[in-house]
């Protein structure tokens, strides 16, 4: 079981990719239908100022149907995921949502998973948790523990095989 | 969060049974996967309807202490009540583990479990120690009051549940124009150097508006707030010196438990300032 059999998603994930392919045609359609390039989503965007993302110009390149192109750039991962530009949007257009779908799709076709999350996703599917316990440092530079501190055991899945046979559905039964 | 919040988890656990709520630890939980959601979408709706159906198998409500999770649940839940074909899809792989959805369990956070169920008259009754007109500044997190679409806690772009808290408690909370900026946090796994940016850039402007430090409620705000707050200071060239507590940590504090207690030795910013101003010890 590895992270590419959940990612490419090969033929056993034709349920997802039909999902996903559903959900940008919603979205292309509200856009379509609503957004009027105001760029309110843009002047308050987290990501604009210091990586230049412009959701509003995501909304009209969805709009004019320019998705492998936004798919395989790397400004899509630049989003910070803060949700201004939906709860601002005079339309209620999401461009955090169109977003998310074009990285999903940009995953699904197989394109690298940039930066961490790729340990993250290994680590959620072999453990339950995105990352292992981790030893802190107190401000005095002491190493301290969970177990030192008196906090419980964390919480994590039992069965890791069902729970992983779960995750991955019927891709799992081709591996 | 449970994996390296420590000090969070440790105020949570002391303060909230001492207002009467019973915690209960369930067996078998896993990660939300909101921070997963730009790899694949479905696989965050299935962690999250999964955690909602293991606190359901108990018949408990659901007390999520961090924003991201907070919204990765509600967001579920919203689906899930909008779309059978989904609902049936996410319960045929909940089935492998003997779980199944109902979307019964009401999901509160800190904010608002503290401000609407235990009560800020509940609170301020408690209090021994008084903030003394502290001025500190809140941060809520952008999962916790956005999407409002998605019946976040919190008003999306006016949150003043932190603040009736802190002036209850006698201290000060005065808006500022930074207030819904973002920590950087979700930038961490692919962009760094930005994160920590953004982090120094809020923190200097809270440092230079003069206030004596900041609140929030998330584990991800208060890593990067508390935990980068060096780095985020080299970065946008500015000595920072914030104290940043939870705001379990504080009512803490003004409640009289103690701070080993709350954990507070674990935050990396000098939260010795803040408590010395109000009297605690140390």
């Amino acid at each position: 079981m590895s992270v590419t059999d959940l990612t490419s998603m090969a033929e056993a994930q034709k349920q997802d990719r039909l999902e996903i392919d559903q959900r940008l045609q919603k979205l292309r359609l509200e856009a379509s239908e609503r957004c009027y390039q105001c760029g309110k989503c843009t002047s308050g965007c987290e990501a604009h100022k210091l990586l230049e993302l412009e959701p509003h110009r995501i909304v009209a390149l969805l709009k004019g149907g320019l998705i492998s192109e936004m798919t395989a750039s790397d400004l899509i991962w630049t989003c910070v995921s803060c949700f201004k530009c939906m709860e601002r949007c005079p339309q209620k257009v999401a461009p955090v949502n169109i977003l998310f779908a074009l990285k999903n799709l940009s995953v699904m076709n197989g394109k690298d998973v940039p930066g961490n999350y790729t340990a993250m996703l290994q680590s959620a599917m072999s453990m339950g948790l995105i990352q292992d316990l981790q030893e802190v440092v107190d401000r005095a530079g002491a190493v301290r523990t969970r177990d030192s501190l008196g906090l419980p055991p964390v919480s994590k899945p039992v069965d890791m095989e069902k729970f992983a046979t779960a995750i991955m559905g019927t891709a799992v039964e081709k591996v | 969060m449970p994996t390296e919040q420590f000090g969070y988890e440790m105020s949570l656990r002391e303060v909230l049974p001492s207002f009467g709520v019973d915690l209960v630890d369930i067996q078998g939980m896993s990660c939300c996967g909101e921070p997963l959601k730009s790899v694949n979408q479905m696989l965050t709706l299935h962690l999250s309807a999964r955690n909602i159906a293991l606190c359901e198998k108990e018949g408990l409500d659901i007390f999520v202490p961090c924003p991201m999770c907070h919204l990765a649940l509600s967001e579920a839940k919203s689906i899930l009540a909008s779309s059978k074909e989904l609902l049936s899809r996410v319960n045929e792989k909940l089935e492998v583990e003997g779980l199944s959805f109902r979307g019964t369990s009401k999901i509160y956070h800190t904010v608002d479990l503290l401000h609407d169920v235990i009560g800020v008259e509940a609170i301020k009754a408690r209090m021994m120690r008084p903030l003394k007109g502290l001025e500190l500044a809140t941060h809520y997190g952008c999962h916790l009051i956005r999407p409002s679409l998605l019946g976040r806690p919190v008003d999306p772009e006016n949150p003043q549940m932190m603040e009736d808290i802190i002036k209850a408690l006698g201290g000060r909370s005065e808006h500022y124009p930074e207030k819904l900026d973002c920590c950087g946090g979700p930038l961490l796994p692919n962009h760094p150097d930005t994160a920590v940016t953004k982090t120094g850039e809020k923190l200097k402007a809270i440092q230079e508006h003069g206030f004596d430090g900041m609140v929030l409620a998330c584990p991800w705000c208060h890593k990067m707030f508390d935990g980068k707050q060096r780095k985020g200071g080299e970065v946008v060239g500015a000595k920072l010196d914030l104290p940043v507590v939870y705001l379990t940590q504080l009512i803490g504090l003004s409640i009289g438990l103690e701070p080993s207690k709350l954990g507070l030795d674990l935050n990396q910013s000098p939260v010795d300032k803040l408590m010395a101003k109000m009297g605690a010890p140390k």
